[in-house]
């Protein structure tokens, strides 16, 4: 088990260093000077030394990056080209905003997707198994912000059922209940939009698993027991497919952490990925670099979850080895 | 047995054909203003009137407009007429209701050539209303059977052309600067083609060499390889795609290298278990005992083994391709003057195509984009079961 | 006392239709002991396996097996659950992957015990730890997952599992045949005692020939999906009349095998 442990928490820190190594090179490998990439090159004589003294300009590459890994692990970002802020001010508040939309859409797809999946696996050939491959179908083929525009035009627009962008109304609504039901309405499309995008590879994944599953012994032997179906079905038949799902769930994380930023573009959501594209546009690299490293941190914090309940869900772990991989 | 080919493998053929043929047929460039900005595809109902042209000439000296729409945006006559001799003519605008107006008149011999649009002073001098009033409404009052016509001495020569731009266009209607969003979606098609082909080769190559290498050798190399796999794989691909792309630039080809560089990972992997498969094989065994060399054995033995299995991942790599192009396209961290599907897309969202209700804008490339990684998929799949018939019926991803 | 009249089983698949069954009677008496031998593929498995009516739904299944006077392939879903373990219970090959991988050994029995049966979480604990203790399994096996148990271990919780509910009929298919030879003397051995121990019928389905005729009253061999000789044991080893008896017989004795 611990060495299960150490093993997760290597990789995490291997990804989040490669992270931060990237944001650092990425932006020191543009044309121009170094300086210009971390510093605005608005600023006087004066701030441009002081912030080549804070970001060690003048020391060697590795001290630099030694200083830079401690700037983003302590969340110190520096300050904004555009609007001269702190970043992870600006940041801060855009950061739950990402985090209810990621929550949320990868919620109710895994719950919507298992569920149909595992009633596909049960009744092959059925209504659901259809409903599941067109679905699955959709979700592989179709571009997100395709569906999302379209749905935005006729929902948002035609019918005006939902709102056309942001992440509030203008003006916030007074008391608390009424904010919580504006963010939900808010929210209830760009998310509602990932999930219809989602559930359907999520369902075909399951279903494939199951079906597999479903054709073990232990299954026969259950049924032999004279368990209700369902007890079949989810207690030993799920269970036991429940870590190789919970593979495909890691495996589809940062494709859905992708999604999420092209899902707050075309609702103008506040969150971090639309604040990484507008940084970019800007020519804003320490805020696009911040952005990008709290999008990186996001995904390893949902991976590490994930691993969590892996290390729950399958007993075999603690001998090291992992299923399916 | 001779087999018919699959649906995905003709569409790719006839897509392909589009791709390369159609833009050669446009008239004219997909960059020009062809009708009002946001007008709706010509087979829509709705008042607005569709684009008419008509030509004038010495052996047709009228034109009849049966008008059954509003007044159009603009009105131009464009061309010359040539008189021998000494000529009085003029040409004549009549109303449904009898009213007459002479838009030009000419006096003299030899050629007489015309620049009328709706929009000039003189133009609206000439009917006799203020320079800042619109004209249309005076020529178009009301709908029913409206005449341009050439009175006077008869030309003997030349001709004139009369154009409506008309507030609906052609199949797709127009985007936000009056441009033909059906000649943009031809244009579209080459990009994603050329992106999503071309990326794909490019990481199939560093898969394959990469994936090669590392079952091949094994050790420490394959288990760094892989480890490198993983954690890249773990990494959400957009975001360090728009910062590369951001910092490096938006061009076409910048695209293709860096949808390339990191696009690799799953043939790497794919092609590595397949190496590793094969080296353990006997008939590898038996190749390296009778002494062929490692190169040998590669290019003879692995690399045919690994080609259809290669040949699918290419094809079922490609929408991933695309879809990122179409994606970055889509953010706007394209290069402008590039048509492509995702700036089209991009260009509808960011410039008012929802307060339009311009819809005609948003499905084209979008259904456009679906269709060509439908096509691709399945054709992955074919080659895949056509490499392994045990694949055939069963439901993948 | 079960009995099989007339029972036929047909596979159906998109390309073929596959007759594992044809047309098989056989009674089994209360508390007897039969076996059914055969090479593999002769429709045996399907003909146990449609004694709890556990074939899968491409089969294609005629003929009646009367259990009590109810035809269990007719039956209703609820008395066939019932039926189900309570009656008759299957050993299969627990050396494979007859153990649900992710959960406790305990948990497995004992959820038969809290399911089936009713007991409480601690009276299902209690008669868990007998079981394995029947079974000459400790006790502290109940924490363990079936991956960190032998082939042999294995057996013998799917044994005790089987045993659980005290049913009338122990149905085994092929319970030694993936074991090493010593395992597979221990593992018959306690699938006899618990079986004598408790009184129940058992029907045995092996290959085996020899281990099979060492264990049973009742004999039948079956081949490509009919049964061709029934009959006491030593009457059908001293003079085997169908000459699959014959190949079955003389395979072992090529070999030398545990008869």
């Amino acid at each position: 088990m611990r060495s299960y442990w150490i093993r997760r928490a290597i990789g995490a820190a291997a990804v989040l260093l490669l992270v931060i190594a990237a944001n650092f090179f990425l932006f020191r490998i543009m044309p121009g000077d170094v300086v210009s990439s971390i510093v605005d090159p608005r600023f006087s004589p004066e701030a441009k030394e002081r912030m080549r003294e804070v970001f060690g300009l003048d020391q060697p590459l590795l001290r630099q990056f030694v200083i830079y890994v401690r700037r983003m692990l302590t969340f110190d970002f520096g300050i904004s080209f555009l609007s001269q802020r702190p970043i992870w001010d600006e940041l801060r508040s855009r950061v739950p905003n990402t985090i209810a939309l990621l929550g949320s859409a990868l919620l109710i797809s895994s719950a919507l997707g298992t569920w149909l999946g595992v009633q596909a696996a049960r009744k092959r050939g059925g209504i659901t198994e259809k409903v599941v491959l067109i679905s699955g179908s959709i979700s592989f083929s179709f571009p997100s912000f395709f569906v999302q525009l379209v749905l935005l035009l006729f929902l948002a627009y035609t019918l005006p059922v939902f709102p056309l962008r942001g992440s509030v109304s203008i003006p916030v609504p007074q008391g608390a209940i009424d904010r919580m039901l504006d963010y939900i309405w808010h929210l209830l499309l760009p998310a509602g939009s990932l999930v219809l995008l989602g559930f359907g590879s999520w369902a075909i994944y399951v279903r494939n698993l199951m079906v597999k599953t479903l054709g073990e012994d232990f299954i026969l032997l259950a049924r032999a027991k004279g368990f209700s179906e369902s007890r079949v079905l989810w207690n030993h038949a799920f269970r036991s497919a429940l870590p190789p799902i919970l593979t495909i769930f890691l495996l589809a994380l940062p494709g859905i952490v992708s999604g999420a930023v092209i899902t707050e573009t075309v609702f103008s959501l506040h969150g971090v990925g639309k604040y990484l594209l507008d940084s970019i546009m800007g020519h804003d690299y320490p805020a696009a670099g911040a952005a990008f490293y709290i999008l990186g941190l996001l995904t390893i914090i949902s991976n590490l979850a994930a691993d969590a309940a892996y290390a729950i869900a399958d007993p075999r772990i603690k001998v090291g080895r992992r299923a399916g991989m | 047995m001779i087999k018919i080919p699959r649906w995905s493998f003709i569409t790719f053929f006839l897509i392909l054909v589009i791709a390369v043929f159609a833009p050669m047929g446009l008239s004219r460039s997909p960059q020009e203003t062809v009708a009002k900005p946001f007008a709706p595809p010509a087979w829509t109902g709705g008042d607005a009137p569709p684009p008419f042209s008509a030509v004038l000439s010495p052996s047709q000296g009228i034109v009849v407009l049966d008008w059954e729409w509003e007044a159009p945006e603009n009105i131009s006559i464009k061309g010359e007429l040539v008189f021998e001799g000494y000529s009085v003519s003029k040409l004549v605008w009549t109303t449904p209701d009898g009213r007459t107006f002479t838009l030009a008149s000419f006096q003299g011999s030899g050629k007489w050539p015309l620049d009328l649009d709706g929009r000039d002073i003189t133009f609206k001098t000439a009917l006799g209303i203020p320079p800042l009033a619109n004209a249309l409404p005076l020529l178009f009052p009301s709908r029913g059977e409206h005449r341009v016509s050439i009175e006077g001495d008869i030309p003997s020569g030349g001709s004139l052309n009369l154009t409506l731009p008309g507030g609906k266009w052609g199949l797709m209607g127009t985007d936000q600067r009056g441009r033909d969003v059906l000649a943009l979606f031809i244009m579209g098609i080459r990009v994603s083609l050329l992106v999503g082909i071309s990326a794909t080769l490019l990481a199939s190559f560093f898969g394959l060499s990469i994936g090669l290498t590392s079952g091949y050798l094994g050790g420490v190399v394959d288990s760094l390889v892989m480890r490198t796999v993983d954690v890249l794989l773990s990494i959400p691909v957009l975001p360090i795609l728009m910062v590369i792309v951001g910092i490096w630039g938006k061009g076409l080809w910048q695209l293709v290298i860096i949808l390339g560089l990191f696009s690799w990972m799953g043939t790497a992997r794919t092609v590595r278990s397949l190496a590793l498969s094969l080296r353990e094989s006997c008939y590898v065994e038996n190749l390296r005992s009778i002494g062929a060399s490692p190169w040998y054995i590669l290019y003879r033995h692995l690399l045919p083994e690994a080609m259809p299995v290669l040949l699918a991942t290419i094809s079922l790599g490609v929408p991933g391709a695309i879809l990122a192009e179409a994606g970055l396209s889509f953010l706007g961290l394209s290069d402008p003057r590039v048509i492509s599907w995702g700036r089209m897309l991009h260009e509808a969202h960011g410039f008012g195509a929802f307060t339009a209700g311009a819809w005609w804008l948003i499905i084209p490339p979008g259904i456009g984009i679906s269709i060509i990684c439908l096509v691709f998929l399945d054709m992955g799949r074919s080659i895949e079961e056509m490499a392994d018939p045990r694949l055939k019926g069963s439901l993948r991803q | 006392m079960i009995a099989v009249r007339n029972l036929s089983v047909t596979y159906r698949t998109a390309a073929r239709s596959v007759q594992a069954v044809t047309d098989v009677s056989l009674d089994l008496p209360k508390g007897s002991i039969t076996a059914i031998v055969g090479e593999s593929g002769g429709g045996k498995s399907s003909l146990v396996y449609g004694i709890l009516r556990l074939l899968p739904p491409q089969a294609k299944v005629s003929g009646s097996i009367i259990y009590d006077g109810t035809d269990i392939l007719s039956a209703k879903e609820s008395w066939l659950r019932d039926f189900r373990w309570k009656k008759a219970a299957l050993v299969t090959q627990g050396a494979m992957n007859s153990l649900t991988p992710v959960l406790t050994v305990g948990y497995q029995i004992g959820e038969v015990l809290r399911i089936r049966l009713g007991l409480s979480r601690k009276e299902a604990d209690k008669r868990t730890a007998e079981l394995l203790g029947m079974t000459n399994l400790s006790p502290e096996y109940a924490k363990r997952y079936p991956h960190e148990l032998s082939g042999g271990q294995k057996q013998r919780v799917v044994i005790a599992m089987a045993v659980a509910c005290s049913p009338e009929l122990l149905i085994a298919d092929e319970p030694t045949s993936a074991l090493d030879v010593i395992t597979q003397a221990e593992v018959a051995a306690t699938l006899l005692d618990m079986v004598r121990e408790k009184g129940m019928g058992l029907l045995l389905v092996s290959h085996d020939l020899p281990l099979a005729a060492s264990l049973c009253e009742n004999l039948a061999v079956m081949h490509k999906g009919r049964i061709v000789e029934t009959g006491p044991p030593e009457k059908i080893l001293g003079s085997p009349s169908h000459p699959h008896t014959k190949e079955l017989l003389s395979a072992f004795s090529l070999i030398g095998g545990p008869g």
